[in-house]
């Protein structure tokens, strides 16, 4: 493996390249070439494809992406490329298991296959959102208290004792200082005091990140999420979030997010760039597992059929040829309190289990509003345990994925946002208020019948 | 060719990124004595909104936008110029724009730009990561119509409350039209930090700047 010092050196020394020419000539020619060369074709009636020759050339097609193109580093302009065989080093070396958590609450974290049998690791929370100082203690615990919860990706905060915390400011490190205390007491009073964090979500520089680098804090079973910019870039502060876990023995995590509609080209180029992302995150940050999240130009949510056929392809390429651990969001246009949340749900947690990755959310309003609970997180893993259950294969998942996603897309523009977490849970005792256990319920019956899943 | 079809063909060599023949088209078109104004309206501008409608459908995507609005920006170099000499001059709008401080990512930001641009607006993007004074500088400098602030951190949010505060501070704010936006951006928290407007995505942006430019009376 690259060591990241060498990655530095590089980041100091390849080649100059202003960033347009870098996006233009470089990311998005080269992503329009390779699918069409590879004739990589997204189809809408085929979320979930069962063309095992279609997920190769993905990941062929990235592969090649991957080393044309390197990674751009902003703050230097110049271009960390890598040698195959560091890329496939990359590969070889990559976790295909990982203890996380300690105790009675670890889990084993592995690299999902295709139409996996196995139980799919859940990662609870309302990842990406910035969540009111007074709600996040019982917020978390209303995740952490789902027994079928194994691990939390909880959102970060935005005020800190009535202070707004503010980017690259001395508030960033107490904003994420306090997330972390919270989440450790709230794991406390759930009776989940080893269950294992992907955390630091406040630190957007590498400040936060610095700061809570102590068993205190952030343990060596956690982890944080390093982006890779959009599309194939980084910077010195996601360089030194890596260095610093590096030393500190903690799990570095390649969060890809590349955009439809964006640099990459339509979802084809979005697929063959997140080949390439994973790979070059892998060989640059080290990074022991990698978070799937196709971002939608408009609706942002992974629901989204083009990004559900994303997580798709790119699960089952991924799968094929470069086992990697893979967690695959469940972001949803609508809010918890509706019932568009849950069709939502379905859809895209159906998609991530049966082709290689596992489920992280239930990000509702795609993390805008504090409108999230445990409850649809619950739902989520439910789904994804029925469907296991269920021996469900891609065919059959992908009828299913068909309809569900009939049910929302047209909403995606303007979706159902719900209602904030203290007007669905009773705050005190953290459990579902009536109301809305009942459209639980009642969506969780109605979706059982349409898709034929027990759960 | 007749005058309908160079501004077809202009409009067709726009929405292509063909900055070459966007260029050739226009230069006969002035040779031709063609009104250029007109071949702006007619022409880029008609292409520029083929760009628009299809990027909103995802027919063509981001880098197909920003090569069109190279094309026109090469076009209207050519004919901008012999239009002022007419004194026919588009009367723009002019926008700045940026992601706030604290903040690099930019695609949405750029999305809002270019469809700013393939709708007639004069854009000055500032990049990412830009501290707010910057904005209100270079605002200042070329007179501005829009201040557009765009963030996908709510920890980079309170930098837009902090733009319209010093805009106040500086007794300016009624000079401008503030526009904000990006992941975290709700509707609501626009209207409580005084912004004059909000887009949920690049199109609504759009139509919200033209409504505030309407309500305002401007050209």
């Amino acid at each position: 493996m690259t060591s990241i010092w060498e990655v530095i050196d590089r980041a100091e020394t390849g080649t100059y390249m202003e960033e347009t020419d870098f996006d233009l000539k470089i990311v998005a020619k080269k992503c329009k070439e390779l699918v069409k060369e590879y004739d990589i074709r997204y189809d809408p009636k085929q979320i979930i494809t069962s063309d095992d020759s279609l997920a190769d050339d993905v990941f062929e097609a990235g592969l090649r992406l991957a080393l044309e193109s390197g990674i751009y580093c902003i703050d230097t302009k110049r271009v960390v490329k890598f040698e195959e065989y560091e890329l496939k080093e990359g590969i070889i070396s990559a976790p295909r298991r990982l203890i996380i958590g300690q105790n009675k609450d670890s889990r084993i974290l592995y690299a999902r296959g295709i139409e996996d049998e196995r139980s799919p690791i859940i990662c609870g929370g309302q990842a990406g959102a910035a969540i009111p100082e007074e709600w996040y203690l019982p917020m978390a615990i209303s995740y952490m208290k789902e027994p079928l919860v194994d691990m939390i990706n909880n959102g970060g905060l935005a005020v800190v004792e009535g202070r707004k915390v503010r980017t690259k400011t001395p508030l960033e490190i107490q904003a994420t200082r306090r997330e972390l205390s919270m989440l450790r007491e709230a794991a406390r009073r759930a009776g989940r005091p080893g269950i294992s964090f992907i955390a630091a979500e406040s630190s957007v520089s590498a400040m936060g990140d610095l700061a809570i680098a102590s068993e205190r804090y952030m343990r060596r079973t956690d982890s944080h999420l390093v982006a890779l910019l959009n599309e194939l870039k980084t910077d010195f502060d996601r360089i030194s979030k890596v260095v610093n876990f590096y030393e500190y023995g903690a799990h570095n995590v390649t969060l890809v997010d590349p955009i439809i509609g964006g640099y990459a080209g339509g979802p084809e180029g979005v697929a063959v760039c997140f080949v390439a992302s994973f790979l070059l995150g892998r060989a640059m940050y080290g990074s022991d597992f990698h978070v799937c999240h196709p971002i939608h130009f408009r609706y942002m949510s992974t629901s989204a059929p083009e990004c559900m056929w994303n997580l798709n392809i790119v699960g089952q390429a991924m799968a094929r040829n470069a086992p990697f651990i893979i967690m695959g969001d469940v972001w949803t246009s609508a809010g918890a309190g509706s019932e568009m949340v849950f069709y939502e749900t379905a859809a895209n947690t159906i998609t991530n289990v049966v082709t290689g990755s596992h489920p992280l959310g239930v990000s509702a309003t795609n993390g805008k509003y504090p409108h999230a609970t445990g409850l649809e997180t619950r739902f989520m893993a439910e789904v994804a345990h029925a469907a296991v259950r269920s021996k469900l294969n891609r065919k059959s998942a992908n009828a299913i994925v068909v309809e569900l996603a009939k049910r929302y897309a047209d909403k995606q523009g303007k979706p159902d946002i719900g209602k904030p977490f203290p007007e669905l849970y009773d705050v005190g005792r953290v459990i579902p208020k009536p109301e809305w256990n009942a459209t639980y319920l009642k969506m969780k019956k109605e979706i059982s019948e349409m898709t034929g899943l027990e759960f | 060719m007749s005058e309908a079809q160079l501004f077809e063909e202009l409009a067709n060599a726009v929405y292509a990124g063909d900055d070459a023949k966007a260029v050739e088209l226009s230069k006969k078109i002035l040779e031709a004595g063609i009104e250029p104004l007109k071949a702006i309206n007619e022409g880029l501008m008609k292409g520029m909104s083929r760009v628009g409608d299809d990027f909103s459908q995802l027919k063509i995507y981001l880098p197909e936008v920003m090569l069109a609005a190279e094309a026109m920006k090469s076009a209207l170099a050519v004919l901008e110029p012999e239009a002022l000499k007419r004194g026919k001059a588009t009367v723009k709008s002019k926008v700045v724009i940026a992601t706030i401080t604290g903040d690099i990512h930019d695609i949405g930001k750029n999305i809002v730009a270019m469809l700013m641009r393939a709708n007639g607006f004069e854009v000055y993007d500032l990049g990412r990561d830009v501290p707010i004074d910057e904005l209100i500088k270079k605002a200042e400098e070329v007179k501005a119509d829009f201040i557009c602030a765009s963030t996908l951190l709510s920890t980079s949010m309170p930098y837009m409350e902090d733009l319209i505060s010093l805009l106040k501070e500086r007794g300016i704010r009624e000079k401008y039209l503030v526009m904000v936006g990006g992941g975290p951006v709700t509707r609501e928290w626009a209207a409580s930090i005084g912004a004059d407007g909000y887009g949920d995505d690049g199109d609504e942006a759009v139509k919200v700047a033209k409504e505030l430019l309407q309500r305002r009376g401007a050209p």
